[in-house]
């Protein structure tokens, strides 16, 4: 049950001086492994080739249980998957309101599954070096479809964001093929044309329009009361004043941000950029057109007061732009008004927005490397995960029964099952009733993919979108095991004094010539020891 | 003899500031149940306040036509009965034993209980136990590993101490041993704090999630604490890939008051129950020495 | 002597007929007397030294009744507790439970060194203190009150509303207190009829401890009531009657007969409570602070979940872990030796 590291190092480095030897023709690795962890798997597996084991297998997974879709043992899913693969898979099941924590316990206990899903890239940072997860980069050789990707959809520099100190990475992210940003403000488009005003393009014409709306509704308090704690808004236009920010939910890593110009990472709270961003919401607070609350209030308050018209402005996602209409045919009666999600103003930086084409992965339990049935598992992840076909069939089910595809391509639910309101006479819910389109399976893939599932409304949002420059990757950094302790440990009270100044700032509670105090007083918390680290692993990872 | 007036004043004022508590108790709670039947609409607008708006019963519909709610309710069910009753045998055997002040050890035994009100395993630890031990996924996971609250345990303890010695000498004298004495003279007198830790011990295994949540990896063995605590938790999720069921806003303004209900029903029908044993005081007196 | 007669004259009764009511009567005549004298240790020589093979000859059925608790305490208390050494050795999460090797103190002066601990420690002991001392005498006061009432029915109809609060989730405070507080909710509202300025209560470190230890009253009131209430109820209506015929009025009633009937149980608390005092509400805190508000709501345990989220460090979260339980441990038996000297009630 206690993982020995030193057997699965000794293991890695021999199967990599084994897969070295091997002639590289494109064929997996495999041969290098024994075949004791081989059983069942295929031998000649290929990218787009559907995956079968050669015999039943089974692998324990951990399952993020959703309320709006809790799992049930007779999902088609699962069936189908037995069907096409001859894998059958053993959930774990977890609450998904308490997953992280749970996932941290089972690691930590030595007793998680096989397979991990449901894992953000940076989550699987603090069990590297317990060697309980497994170095996937090592394996990847088994996982033709997900290679195919990464090289198609040229990934290898946000890969090479994922690396260790060891130079490994860990964690088997999930891929969009864009960049596909959710975050934005939804205005109320009525009141807009009502009072004259045209849909801001960068932050100054954001404000302007914040004053018309102000001079215009006298009886609304302020124009613009967010939600997400306002951390959504500062995260999204960040960017586009060369910063980086977060708060609460939207955190960004570490706080650091890279300067290509001087070639190294500095704290970005403590850069003249972020005054600037912060001058300017602090600007919004201050005239009045921005509600103070916005920072603090749970996002109920905000959405009501979005909801019954008493503001105009408020963050969304894709998501919350659909749940808002629903409440406003009732508060506000449908037809007497309209809103839209708006593209991010661009700021002094430009039209920058920032992103990962990565999003929420798969770790592999190390002890999988000494199971019989290895090589299928990864073929199989391989399969599910990164495959078209794979993933075609966890977002949309079984051709014939669930969806069908007509010769443009173009896909369509069966007229009886319904999902997100896309066909509402259905009786019955592809993921409720079916176990398709579930988080925990479905969620990377192609643009076509992604968008055959979202509405007119949102692919033309993604369209706009495209005018939008994401920023650059930071490079790799990655600490080792005796750094990241004093590290981490330095993080939370600079980012502590980082969240408290910024709000302070921005309502006045603090003057912005205080600015430099404040930078002062990062330095006095270990700042510069905290950059100094990230530094000096950025330059020992770019001598490897 | 009649009651001054300073007495008759601070009775008027005693009504009033209970009253006032009554009011300030009571109006948060009937306002959540009120927006529990209340529809979406009107409780985003704020207009709810004592009577459900838009008389709306979707939220229950769809937790109570669940059949995982009733199985995990089941569960809950059988968790709290078997959980307080495990916890009662052990608590009132370990308070009687060590509320005598002349048993040898004594202190040694008290020492124990007091320590692990301070100091316990993480949950790593906790885990590996359970695990090892085979209970992972079985009752005893979940009624085992907190049955003695200390802070119930020392209650008791003190309750006993305070029982008149003579009582229990006289019935010693009369033939009854120890089992005797307890069983027929000391638990039917403490009525009052038996039906006190009863209470309290079904209603922390009522709201217990907790060692569910760390032991249990089985739907169908979950109890409806973790069904409702997930329910909220996937209804203020901040959206995502994956669109909703239908009647999400719906569900989402209101799940957190219907599971309020749904969790303080249960308590409200057994309490008059219990209270009996100690809102009366003057039943008492009726019978004269 | 002649108490233990009339006690031994009602055992037939007792025995016979089980009139609980009865023998509550017998029992608390004995009330007004010192719990110490009540206990019997008053009574009889103190036994001569026993040895152990004697004493469990003799109150073998006592230790029976100890056995499976204590088989209890030591198999699912005490053994998980070994895992807390990984304060001092370095653990690796999915490596031993009992950590890799000894790093000796190097956690605890991790804490100690750092000052951003000591800021939310001082919090927790604030937070903590103001509790006790709002929380703690409310239902001994309402207990109080209702006591004082006269019409049952009504008594019956405050007393279960009033712990309706204890069954409302941290959620739901939390969304209250933040509707309550908003620039536009009821508090500034009032404040307005007033003349005075909207005030933005969760957004200013000075506010939180009020507003904090407010709703704590108000949940805990009605609940923590409870247990006063079953021990009034051990109090004889008869000594009410002889204090009324000597004439006290109420308030000296309250004074001498009440107050003193409740002192085990206030006591008993009192020390408990004292003991557990540092362990403030997690998840309400979490709900309602905000970087704002730091420096007055960050406590301990909010503190090492933001520092856990980042860092995943199990040891340094035990370390600190430890110390709070030795503090609390602490604390608990200092209470409970001057509850001994001063009221000569204690835990032990």
């Amino acid at each position: 049950m206690r993982t020995n590291y030193l057997r699965i190092v000794a293991a890695a480095a021999a199967i990599s001086v084994a897969g070295a030897l091997t002639a590289c023709s494109g064929t997996p690795a495999k041969k290098a492994l024994g075949a004791d962890v081989s059983v069942g798997a295929m031998k000649d597996f290929k990218a787009d080739t559907t995956f079968k084991a050669t015999e039943p297998v089974d692998f324990s997974i951990l399952y993020s249980d959703m309320n709006t879709y809790p799992i049930k043992k007779d999902w088609l899913l699962w069936q189908k998957i037995t069907e096409l693969t001859n894998v059958t898979l053993d959930p774990t099941v977890v609450p998904f309101s308490d997953y992280a924590q749970k996932r941290s316990l089972l690691i930590g206990a030595g007793d998680a599954p096989l397979i991990i899903p449901k894992t953000y890239p940076g989550q699987e940072s603090a069990y590297v070096s317990s060697g309980a997860i497994l170095p996937v980069s090592d394996y990847v050789d088994l996982m033709p479809n997900y290679q195919k990707k990464i090289k198609d959809w040229g990934m290898e520099k946000e890969i090479d964001g994922l690396r260790q100190a060891d130079g490994k990475y860990y964690v088997l992210p999930g891929l969009h093929q864009e960049l596909w940003p959710d975050y934005t403000l939804v205005i109320r488009t009525d009141v807009f044309e009502k009072d004259g005003i045209k849909v801001p393009g960068t932050w100054d014409e954001f404000k302007t329009a914040l004053e018309k709306l102000k001079t215009a509704n006298p009886t609304s308090k302020y124009p613009f009361s967010d939600r997400f704690q306002g951390g959504a808004t500062l995260t999204a236009s960040s960017p586009s004043f060369d910063s980086a920010m977060g708060s609460g939910l939207f955190h960004i890593a570490d706080g650091t941000r890279f300067d290509s110009k001087a070639d190294k990472f500095v704290y970005a709270a403590a850069t003249p950029q972020y005054k600037t961003m912060l001058t300017y919401f602090h600007s919004l607070v201050a005239g009045g057109l921005m509600d103070p609350e916005s920072f603090t209030q749970p996002d109920a308050q905000a959405v009501q007061q979005f909801t019954t018209g008493q503001s105009f402005v408020i963050s969304a996602n894709s998501q919350n732009i659909v749940d808002y209409r629903k409440t406003m045919d009732s508060t506000l009666g449908a037809g007497k008004y309209a809103i839209k999600k708006i593209t991010l103003p661009g700021g002094p930086a430009g039209n920058l927005i920032a992103g990962s084409r990565l999003e929420n992965g798969v770790m592999i339990n190390a002890q999988a490397a000494k199971n019989k049935n290895f090589v299928a598992m990864m073929q199989f992840v391989d399969w599910l995960y990164y495959s078209d076909a794979g993933q075609e069939f966890a977002k949309w089910g079984v051709q014939g029964t669930t969806y069908n595809k007509d010769a443009s391509g173009v896909r369509k639910l069966v007229p009886s099952v319904n999902y997100n309101g896309l066909n509402p006479a259905g009786t019955k819910d592809l993921r409720v009733d079916f176990g398709f389109s579930g988080g925990v399976f479905a969620y990377g893939g192609t643009t076509d993919l992604l968008q055959s599932m979202m509405s007119s409304e949102e692919i033309e949002f993604q369209k706009a979108m495209k005018s939008k420059t994401p920023e650059a990757l930071a490079p790799p950094a990655p600490l080792s095991d005796a750094v990241r302790e004093q590290y981490t440990l330095l993080a939370t009270p600079l980012q502590d004094s980082v969240d408290q100044a910024t709000l302070q700032f921005i309502l006045g509670q603090r003057d912005l010539s205080q600015f430099d105090a404040f930078v002062t007083e990062l330095k006095g918390k270990g700042m510069t020891t905290y950059t100094d680290m990230k530094n000096k692993a950025y330059q020992d990872f770019k001598k490897k | 003899m009649k009651d001054s007036t300073g007495y008759k004043v601070f009775r008027v004022f005693n009504v009033v500031a209970l009253l006032a508590i009554v009011f300030v108790t009571f109006y948060p709670f009937l306002n959540m149940v009120a927006q529990s039947f209340s529809s979406e609409g009107n409780i985003s607008a704020g207009k709810v306040n004592l009577v459900p708006r838009g008389f709306n019963l979707e939220t229950y519909r769809v937790v109570m036509g669940d059949s995982m709610f009733w199985t995990n309710y089941k569960n809950t069910i059988i968790y709290t009965v078997v959980g307080t009753a495990i916890s009662m045998v052990f608590t009132t055997a370990f308070a009687y034993a060590i509320s005598k002040r002349h048993l040898k050890g004594r202190n040694l035994f008290i020492g124990i209980a007091v320590f692990t009100m301070f100091f316990a395993g993480g949950i790593i630890p906790n885990y590996v136990l359970i695990t090892t031990l085979g209970m992972k996924n079985t009752l005893w996971a979940i009624v085992l590993p907190n049955a003695i609250s200390v802070f119930n345990l020392l209650i008791m303890k003190s309750f006993f101490e305070n029982m008149p010695a003579e009582l229990e000498e006289a019935a010693a004298i009369d033939g009854l041993n120890t089992y005797g004495i307890l069983f027929r003279i000391v638990l039917p007198l403490s009525k009052a704090v038996l039906a006190t830790m009863i209470l309290f011990y079904a209603v922390m295994n009522w709201n217990a999630w907790f060692g569910a949540f760390l032991y249990l990896d089985k739907s169908e063995l979950f109890p409806v604490t973790i069904y409702l605590r997930n329910l909220i938790a996937g209804a203020s999720a901040a959206g995502g890939v994956g669109g909703v069921s239908e009647n999400a806003t719906q569900i989402a303004s209101n799940i957190k008051s219907v599971t309020m209900v749904l969790s303080v029903l249960p308590i409200l029908a057994v309490y008059p129950f219990v209270q009996k044993y100690f809102v009366s005081g003057v039943m008492l007196g009726a019978v004269k020495q | 002597m002649a108490d233990r007669r009339a006690a031994a004259g009602q055992l037939d009764n007792l025995v016979a007929t089980s009139d609980e009511v009865a023998r509550s009567a017998a029992w608390v005549s004995k009330w007004g007397k010192s719990s110490k004298q009540a206990n019997g240790t008053g009574k009889g020589v103190k036994p001569a030294r026993q040895t152990w093979s004697g004493a469990l000859r003799k109150n073998w059925r006592l230790y029976s009744l100890l056995a499976l608790p204590t088989l209890y305490f030591i198999v699912f208390r005490y053994l998980p507790m070994a895992g807390n050494v990984i304060a001092f050795r370095k653990f690796r999460p999915g490596g031993s439970i009992f950590g890799e090797y000894w790093v000796g103190f190097q956690y605890i002066d991790m804490f100690i060194h750092d000052p951003a601990f000591w800021n939310v420690f001082k919090n927790t002991i604030t937070l903590g203190v103001l509790t006790l001392v709002f929380s703690f005498p409310m239902p001994i006061i309402f207990a109080l009150l209702l006591n004082e009432l006269r019409a049952k029915k009504f008594k019956k109809i405050v007393q279960s509303i009033s712990y309706l609060p204890h069954f409302m989730s941290v959620v739901i405070v939390a969304g209250m207190i933040f509707q309550l507080t908003s620039l536009q909710g009821t508090v500034n509202q009032l404040i307005g009829h007033f003349g005075g300025g909207a005030i933005s209560f969760m957004q200013q470190a000075a506010w939180f401890r009020p507003v904090y230890v407010s709703s704590d009253v108000w949940q805990t009131m009605g609940w923590g009531a409870i247990l006063y209430l079953a021990a009034l109820t051990t109090i004889d209506e008869n000594l009410y009657e002889a204090a009324r015929i000597d004439g006290a009025n109420r308030r000296q009633q309250t004074w001498h007969i009440t107050l003193p009937g409740i002192a085990p149980m206030i006591m008993t608390l009192l020390v408990l409570n004292i003991g557990s005092f540092m362990a403030v509400g997690f998840e309400k805190i979490l709900l309602l602070y905000n970087p704002l508000t730091y420096p007055t709501a960050d406590v301990i345990s909010t503190y090492l979940y933001r520092v856990g989220i980042v860092s995943n460090n199990f040891s340094y979260a035990t370390a600190i872990g430890l110390f709070e339980s030795v503090i609390g441990l602490a604390l608990v038996m200092s209470a409970n030796a001057i509850s001994r000297r001063l009221v000569g009630t204690s835990l032990w």
